[in-house]
C-alpha cells in the first residue's frame, strides 16, 4: 500500500514535497503535520515550510489558484479561428497572474531535491487540475506517481488523518475533466469573442471586447428571455373579493373562495349577493403538519440562503466561505453534497460548537440523545455537505464572516433538530351560494426552528376560535381591483438556481459567470436588467449561431465532462467535437460579419451612453448628470448634459474602481447615488460633495 | 428601415421587440373589454400606458398607437 511508505523512514535521498492550493492551506498543513513548529523559508519570493515528521523531512509549498492556463501560441490576439492550444504559465496568458512565475520557479527548484510528491490541493476538479499541472510541468512529470492527500476541512485531525491515509492518484478523472473543461472553454470563448469583437471593425466601426463564453451564452439567454417577457408585458385586470365578518363583536377578514375574478360585473354580483346577509361556518378543518428540518447546505443552497438572509450575491458568499474554510472554521465549501456522513464526527463538532455561549443551550439539547442529522438527496463523492468544524476563530472575523459562520452553524444544528409541528385551521364561511375562506396557522412545536433561529421564516397567524354552525354577520364585502404582476427579473440567487436546474456551469464557476455578465455590461444594476448590448448579443447569436445561447450543447458538454470526472475516457474526442461545433458556428458568424458588426455596434453605443447617465440633474432639473472623462486631465467627474446651455452642476468622482448607477437619488439632496466597485468592498456614494448627509453615516 | 420607437433595425414597420409588444397589446384588448364590460380602444391604450405593471416596450407601443 502506498500509504505505508510514508510511515517508514525515507530510504532514498530527498524530502517529501507537498503541494497545496493556497498559501493559507500550506501553513495549516504544515502546522498540523509538524505539531505546530514548521520552519518557514523564502524560495523565489514565496514562503515554504519545512519540518520533520516521523523521521521524514517534509517541504510544503503552494500555488495560488491556477498557475497554468490555456492559450494559443500565436502572438496575434485578433486572429481567429484558434484551435492550436497549449498550457502556459499563467503569467504569460493573464496580466493579473504575475505571481504565477514565482510560484512555478519555487516549485521547480524544490522539486529538484524531492524524492516523493504529495498533491494536497483541494479535492475537486479545479484543485486536481492545479495539482496535476504543477506536478506535470514544474516537477518533471510526477503527476502519475505523486500521492494524494484528501481532506474536507483544514482541522488538525482531518489533515493528520489525510496524510496517514495517502492514496495513489487513481485515473485522475477530475484532473482530466478539469483540463478538458479549461481547453473547451478557451477554444469556445476565444474564438467567439474574437469573432464578435472583430465584427464591428469589419463594418468600419469601433472595437470593444464582446465576450461570449460557453456557459455565459445560455445564461445571458435566460436573462434576455425574461427581459423580453417583462418589457412586452400587458397586465390583465382582475378583482379580488374579501368579506368582513362579525361574531360577538370580533371581526374577521376572509377571502372569497375564487382568488381572481376576471370580470368586474361578476365581482360586484358577489358583493350584492352577500351584503345584508348572515354567514355560517359550514366547515372547520384543523390539520397538523410535520415540518422536517432543512437539509444540510451544498454550495448552491448556501448561496441562495445567504442571499435571502443577508443579500450577499453568490460570488461574495463563495469568497467568504473560502475564507472560513481556510480558517478551518467550516468544511470545503465547493461541494454539491447535502449529506453529512458519520465520519465527520457529529458529537465532536457539536461539542466544539457548544463551547460558544450563544449555541451552548441548543447543543446541550441535541446531545441528550445520539445525534443523527437529516440528509438531503444530492451527494458529492469528493466532499460532505458544508458544515462547521466546531473550532473557534483564531482571529477576529469581519461582519460577513461572522454572519455566514452563524448561518452555517445554525443550519448544521437544525439538521439534528427534531421535526417541527404546525397547526393549520381553515374555516369555510357560506353566504347563500358564495363561499369565503378564513385561514390561520401557528407553530405548536418549534423543533429544529429553534436551532435555525432567525433563518427559520414561518409566520404565525392567530387562529380564530370557531366551530361549525357558528353564525356571523356580514359587515362588508370589499371588491378590490388588481392587475396581474409582470414577471420579476432574476436576481443573482434565482439566476444561480436556474443555472443549476438547467444543468449548466459547475458549482465552482456559476457565481463567476454571473459576475462576468455584469462586468461585461450585459446586465446592469442590482436588478440585473439586461442592457441593449446584452439584448443585441443574444439576438445576434440567435440569428447567426443559435446553439451558442441555447442550453442543449452546453448541457451535453457538461454531461460528458461529468462522465470523464467519474473516470470515463473520451476527453480528447469531446474536445474534437467541440472544435467542429465551434468551427461551424464561426463560419456562420464570419459570413455575416458586416451585419453582425452593425447590430452590435449600435447596441454598444447605446449601452455606453446609458451606463454613463447617473440621473436627472437636481440643479437645472432638465439635464442629466453623466460621468465625463476630461480630455485634458483624463480624470473622470460628474457633469450636466446642459453644460452648453449654462448648467454648471459638477462633482468629483473617485478615480479608482467602477462607477455603477443606482436608480434611487440621495434622500437628503436628490443628487444621484452611485456604487463604487472593484478593489475592495463595494461602497455607496452620493456624488454631491455638499450633501448634508456626508459624514453622518 | 429603422424602428420609429427605438432606432433598431426594423424588417417591417417596427423592430422585432416592438412588433412582439404590439401583438401583446392587441391580444389583451378583448380581455380588457370582457373584464370591464366595455372599453373603447383609445381608453384601453391610455390605461395600458399608465399602468405600472405594463412593460416598457408595451407602453411605448400603446403611446405609438394612440398617436396613430
Amino acid at each position: 500500500m502506498p500509504s505505508l511508505e510514508f510511515g517508514r523512514k525515507a530510504t532514498g535521498t530527498g524530502y517529501t514535497l507537498v503541494i497545496c492550493e493556497k498559501p493559507d492551506a500550506a501553513r495549516r498543513v504544515s502546522d498540523a503535520l509538524s505539531g505546530g513548529a514548521p520552519r518557514s523559508e523564502i524560495v523565489d519570493g514565496t514562503t515554504v515550510f519545512r519540518f520533520t515528521r516521523r523521521g521524514e523531512e517534509f517541504v510544503v509549498c503552494s500555488a495560488q489558484g491556477h498557475v497554468y492556463g490555456v492559450s494559443d501560441p500565436t502572438e496575434e490576439r485578433s486572429v481567429y479561428p484558434v484551435f492550436d492550444i497549449e498550457w502556459y504559465p499563467s503569467d504569460l496568458v493573464d496580466e493579473e497572474s504575475a505571481n504565477a512565475a514565482r510560484r512555478i520557479a519555487a516549485v521547480r527548484k524544490l522539486a529538484a531535491g524531492a524524492a516523493r510528491f504529495v498533491n494536497a490541493c483541494d479535492f475537486d476538479v479545479e484543485g486536481e487540475t492545479i495539482g496535476f499541472n504543477l506536478l506535470r510541468y514544474a516537477c518533471g512529470g510526477r503527476e502519475g506517481s505523486a500521492l494524494r492527500a484528501k481532506f474536507s476541512t483544514l482541522t488538525r485531525e482531518d489533515l493528520v488523518r489525510a496524510f496517514d491515509e495517502l492514496k495513489p492518484q487513481m485515473g485522475q478523472g477530475l484532473a482530466r475533466a478539469g483540463r478538458a473543461r479549461h481547453a473547451i472553454d478557451f477554444v469556445w470563448g476565444v474564438n467567439l469573442s474574437r469573432a464578435l469583437s472583430q465584427s464591428p471593425l469589419g463594418s468600419g466601426h469601433r472595437y470593444r471586447t464582446v465576450s461570449i463564453g460557453r456557459v455565459q451564452g445560455p445564461t445571458l439567454g435566460f436573462l434576455v428571455q425574461r427581459e423580453r417577457e417583462i418589457r412586452e408585458f400587458v397586465p390583465l385586470p382582475y378583482w379580488k373579493v374579501a368579506g368582513v365578518f362579525d361574531k360577538d363583536g370580533r371581526r374577521f377578514n376572509a377571502d372569497y373562495s375564487k382568488q381572481k375574478i376576471e370580470e368586474k360585473a361578476l365581482a360586484e354580483k358577489v358583493r350584492e349577493g352577500c351584503l345584508g346577509k348572515d354567514a355560517e361556518a359550514a366547515a372547520v378543518k384543523r390539520s397538523l403538519a410535520q415540518v422536517g428540518p432543512p437539509v444540510p447546505f451544498n454550495i448552491g443552497d448556501l448561496q441562495k440562503e445567504a442571499y435571502r438572509a443577508f443579500g450577499y450575491n453568490p460570488s461574495r458568499t463563495l469568497q467568504v466561505a473560502e475564507r472560513l474554510y481556510l480558517g478551518a472554521l467550516i468544511s470545503y465549501p465547493r461541494t454539491g453534497s447535502q449529506k453529512l456522513p458519520p465520519s465527520i464526527d457529529y458529537r465532536g463538532i457539536l461539542q466544539g460548537i457548544g463551547k460558544a455561549p450563544e449555541y451552548s443551550t441548543l447543543v446541550g439539547e441535541l446531545l441528550k440523545s445520539e445525534p443523527k442529522p437529516v440528509q438531503g438527496a444530492k451527494s458529492d463523492p469528493a466532499h460532505p455537505a458544508i458544515h462547521p468544524t466546531g473550532e473557534r476563530p483564531k482571529r477576529p472575523l469581519d461582519s460577513s464572516e461572522s454572519a455566514l459562520l452563524d448561518l452555517v452553524t445554525r443550519r448544521f444544528l437544525a439538521a439534528f433538530g427534531p421535526t417541527a409541528r404546525r397547526e393549520f385551521v381553515e374555516v369555510i364561511l357560506v353566504v347563500g351560494e358564495h363561499e369565503f375562506k378564513l385561514g390561520g396557522g401557528r407553530t405548536v412545536f418549534p423543533g429544529w426552528m429553534k436551532h435555525y433561529g432567525r433563518y427559520a421564516s414561518y409566520r404565525d397567524v392567530e387562529l380564530p376560535v370557531i366551530s361549525e354552525g357558528d353564525r356571523f354577520r356580514v359587515v362588508d364585502v370589499l371588491v378590490d381591483q388588481k392587475f396581474e404582476q409582470k414577471p420579476t427579473r432574476y436576481n443573482q440567487s434565482t439566476l444561480l438556481e436556474k443555472m443549476e436546474k438547467e444543468g449548466i456551469g459547475t458549482k465552482a464557476t456559476r457565481a463567476d459567470i454571473i459576475a462576468t455578465l455584469v462586468g461585461r455590461g450585459y446586465v446592469a444594476g442590482e436588478s440585473m436588467e439586461v442592457t441593449d448590448l446584452g439584448l443585441s448579443v443574444v439576438e445576434t447569436m440567435l440569428k447567426y449561431a443559435p446553439s451558442i445561447v441555447g442550453t442543449g450543447l452546453t448541457r451535453e458538454i457538461e454531461e460528458k465532462l461529468e462522465a470523464v470526472e467519474g473516470g470515463a475516457e473520451g476527453e480528447a474526442a469531446l474536445l474534437r467535437e467541440t472544435v467542429r461545433s465551434i468551427a461551424n458556428q464561426l463560419a456562420h458568424l464570419s459570413a455575416n460579419e458586416e451585419a453582425v458588426g452593425k447590430e452590435l455596434d449600435s447596441a454598444l453605443m447605446a449601452t455606453v451612453a446609458k451606463s454613463s447617465v447617473l440621473g436627472r440633474c437636481p440643479v437645472c432639473k432638465a439635464g442629466e448628470l453623466r460621468v465625463i472623462r476630461s480630455k485634458k486631465t483624463k480624470k473622470r467627474f460628474v457633469g450636466c448634459s446642459n453644460y452648453a446651455t449654462g448648467c454648471r452642476a459638477s462633482a468629483p468622482l473617485p478615480q479608482k474602481g467602477t462607477v455603477k448607477t443606482t436608480s434611487k437619488p440621495c434622500e437628503r439632496c436628490s443628487w444621484p447615488v452611485v456604487y463604487i466597485t472593484g478593489g475592495g468592498r463595494p461602497w455607496r456614494l452620493c456624488v454631491n460633495p455638499g450633501c448634508p448627509g456626508k459624514g453622518k453615516r | 428601415m429603422k424602428c420609429p420607437l427605438c432606432g433598431r433595425e426594423a424588417p417591417a414597420d417596427l423592430c422585432p421587440y416592438h412588433l412582439a409588444a404590439k401583438g401583446r397589446v392587441e391580444a389583451a384588448y378583448p380581455q380588457w373589454v370582457k373584464a370591464y364590460g366595455r372599453m373603447e380602444w383609445k381608453e384601453y391604450l391610455d390605461n395600458v400606458k399608465r399602468n405600472v405593471q405594463t412593460g416598457q416596450w408595451a407602453k411605448e407601443i400603446a403611446e405609438f398607437l394612440q398617436g396613430g
